[in-house]
């Protein structure tokens, strides 16, 4: 078989093909430059070997198109998942904490404000114990305190209550996301074994992997069939080839009824409790805040709350009030710490009649008698069974709750820093380039035009070998 | 590196955001004047916020108790100079009714005079501030003193802080100073002395109560002593309190508060920031192969 026109013409319009295909790609690409997750594609072309022979020369058949691949690096898509877990883990946790404001120091009518201004009414009132205005005030900043104890409890427990609202959402996003891995990996196995390329599964199925990193810290590994599997950072695994484990959540009784995390594993076995604060990326990050800096301030607000006015009501019942009776409580408490900031109250009876204040160390009590009341605002300073005065224990409270947010902060600032430069690498492999689709797409017209510049050279070349025996 | 379109994008709005953020952080603290809003902005100057804020609190408030406490002192200090100036007075008439030269009239007159001396100063000892009565002890609802001179007071000395944890006496006891409680002569019954012997003319009787009057004399000087010391503990305190006040204050403001000077120039900085971000990000979006290809 010769170089003849013929073949010519024939071997043009499968370049035309090829190199159409090309601009299809780069069409495709342009198209898909904010796609998240997308890979760039590559129009792979090649010479087609030379089959005739002129005179002993090879003469080339023109362009075929290979395949299709992405670019895709890796190196980087290894490191992506973990990144983007860390990254979600603090920023979460970080935004939890910012929340909460009950603990600032400045807030008015705050823990630190009222703590302040109650031993300040004592104080005032040691000097005139038997004036009735000054013990009307020490039981307003009393009742001043014990709501203040109350709203800074509520307040922390409606942040842990919303983390766990967003738990419940984030656990339908990771099921979903952990079924649409198990499907990809599924229909990726079906589409090779038919042979197709599955550029696009590929994609999806990195977007899954990325999702589900992002969700719960899993780290991704290959089973050595195609399959991507992720499991969660204990090492027990959440997706298995085309099966998929699911969270699901109950009450915990033990934690003041807010949710208790289980997984029903990959492989169908029963839901087991699982341990919220082991995931990382955002469900970590929810159940750290959760159970970790907020746990911590609400279980020392109660310890205060219950230490401090435990600490009062001792030197009450030990004084004498104004009617020379024994003292009575302050403050109503429960028979533990647990719940005493949400709960406690300023004893009723004390709270309608100021003469039962105990101001006094004697009895019959003597109205300008103080020593009392120089016990009470001796409390400021006494060692509560913490360890630490009432001041010096809300001082650590903000220190504690202010550590583990900053930490947070930074760690937030630090592994967005990592996750956006990861991004930015495998953008540089991956991403979509529009100038130089640009470049691709004009190329790809050019080459189109010069092959079809050919086959009207090689159509004149026809009609001139036709017109020859006219 | 290769530059793809979506990160000049990215890159651009993290950049703006940031720009954003700094520029809304630096004009927070110019206007709050604070520099930690949440314990997480700084949490050691948190945690010192609180603790000053309450030894703050805690020294105002000695402050203006140790005023009140002051206040009942220096008016005891005065009604005992008073009693102190009454005693003279009662110890020149004994000196000069002594003399055996005064008629019975006379001495008679006189007598009337330690009496009208006696009720002044139970009206001095049942000296109220604020409605309290403060020679009475820790009994300050009722007068200590009736007519007589009998005191209903107790033998307590009242006490207020007045540095943190520091206690100190506030009130003289009365019943020492006025009743001779504990080896002394009573001042009631000493005047009494006088004026029953001036009423009968017993010459040598009027002579012998100087004696009572110089020891009595002697009890409200000790206790105008007493209240000097406090009045003076209580000048001293305000004064270390003030000072310690200014330093918690001080440190107070160093952790909480912004240096308006700084805070004013980061916020223009961040200010110029943000703008030149914007400018560039603006710019940036123009420049691209799409301009050129027709």
């Amino acid at each position: 078989m010769g170089a003849d026109l013929f073949s010519l013409l024939v071997q043009s319009g499968n370049s035309l093909g090829a190199h159409s295909a090309a601009m299809s790609v780069a069409g495709n690409n342009v198209a898909n430059a904010n796609t998240p997750g997308y890979s760039r594609q590559i129009a792979n072309l090649t010479a087609n070997p030379a089959v005739s022979s002129l005179g002993g020369a090879g003469v080339g058949t023109g362009v075929s198109l290979v395949n299709i691949t992405q670019a895709r690096d890796q190196f980087v898509e290894r490191q992506m998942p973990n990144a983007l877990a860390a990254q979600s883990r603090s920023q979460t946790e970080s935004d939890a904490l910012s929340a909460l404001t009950a603990l600032n120091p400045n807030l008015q009518g705050g823990l630190p404000t009222t703590i302040g201004a109650f031993y300040s009414s004592l104080q005032t009132w040691s000097q005139n114990p038997g004036d009735p205005s000054l013990r009307q005030s020490v039981l307003g900043n009393a009742q001043a305190l014990a709501t203040s104890f109350n709203q800074t409890a509520n307040a922390i427990s409606s942040a842990r209550t919303g983390l766990d609202a967003s738990i419940s959402g984030k656990i339908t996003e990771v099921n979903a996301a952990a079924k649409a891995l198990a499907d990809l990996n599924n229909q990726i196995q079906i589409s090779k074994s038919a042979g197709g390329q599955s550029n696009d599964l590929l994609d999806a199925r990195q977007a899954a992997v990325d999702t589900l990193a992002t969700l719960t810290g899993a780290t991704p590994y290959s089973d050595g069939q195609g399959n991507v599997s992720m499991a969660l950072p204990n090492g027990t695994s959440l997706v298995v080839g085309i099966s998929a484990g699911q969270f699901s959540a109950i009450p915990d009784p033990s934690n003041n009824g807010l949710l208790k995390l289980q997984l029903t594993r990959a492989d169908g076995s029963p839901p087991s409790d699982w341990d919220g604060t082991s995931l990382g990326g955002t469900m970590g990050g929810l159940f750290g805040a959760r159970d970790g800096a907020l746990k911590t301030a609400a279980t020392s607000i109660d310890g205060l709350a219950f230490d401090m006015a435990t600490a009062l009501n001792t030197v009450q019942q030990n004084g004498f009030d104004m009617n020379g009776n024994p003292g009575v409580a302050l403050f109503n408490l429960p028979a533990t710490s647990t719940g005493a900031a949400s709960t406690i109250t300023i004893n009723p009876a004390v709270a309608a009649n100021g003469r039962l204040l105990a101001a006094g160390t004697a009895t019959p009590t003597a109205s300008g008698d103080n020593g009392n009341v120089l016990a009470m605002i001796a409390t400021q300073s006494q060692a509560l069974p913490s360890g630490s005065s009432p001041v010096g224990t809300i001082q650590t409270i903000v220190t504690a709750f202010g550590t583990s947010s900053a930490q947070a902060q930074a760690l937030a600032a630090h592994d967005g820093a990592m996750a956006s430069n990861l991004q930015t690498l495998r953008d540089a492999t991956s991403g979509v380039s529009i100038d130089e689709e640009m470049v691709n797409l004009t190329k790809a017209q050019k080459a189109f035009e010069a092959v079809s510049k050919v086959i009207a050279t090689a159509n004149q070349m026809l009609d001139t070998l036709m017109s020859i025996g006219n | 590196m290769r530059v793809t379109s979506r990160m000049s994008f990215d890159l651009a709005q993290a950049q703006m955001m940031a720009a954003r953020d700094r520029a809304v952080q630096a004009q927070q603290q110019v206007t709050t004047g604070m520099r930690v809003d949440h314990p997480g902005d700084d949490p050691a100057a948190a945690g010192v916020m609180v603790s000053q804020g309450i030894a703050i609190q805690r020294l105002d408030t000695i402050d203006k108790t140790t005023s009140g406490a002051q206040g009942e002192v220096q008016t005891a200090d005065g009604a005992l100079q008073s009693v102190s100036t009454l005693l003279q007075r009662a110890q020149d008439l004994a000196i000069q009714l002594g003399n055996d030269t005064y008629s019975a009239t006379e001495r008679a007159a006189g007598s009337q005079e330690i009496n009208s001396i006696s009720s002044q100063i139970v009206q001095l000892m049942n000296t109220q501030v604020g409605g309290r009565y403060i020679f009475g002890g820790n009994v300050d609802s009722t007068p200590p003193f009736d007519a007589t001179g009998a005191y209903s007071g107790d033998a307590a000395v009242r006490q207020i802080e007045i540095a943190p944890g520091l206690l100190q006496a506030s009130s003289i006891r009365a019943d020492i100073t006025m009743k001779g409680v504990g080896g002394g002569v009573d001042v009631f019954s000493t005047l009494s002395a006088l004026s029953t012997a001036l009423a009968n003319n017993d010459g040598a009787a009027v002579r012998s109560s100087v004696t009572g009057i110089n020891q009595a004399t002697d009890q409200i000087s000790s206790a105008l002593t007493t209240t000097g010391g406090i009045l003076s503990a209580f000048d001293s305190a305000q004064q270390i309190g003030s000072v310690a006040k200014d330093s918690a204050q001080k440190v107070l403001s160093a952790q909480s508060e912004v240096d308006i000077f700084k805070a004013t120039s980061d916020l223009t900085l961040a200010q110029q920031s943000l703008q030149a971000t914007l400018a560039v990000t603006a710019q940036s979006f123009n420049v691209s192969l799409l301009n050129y290809l027709k």
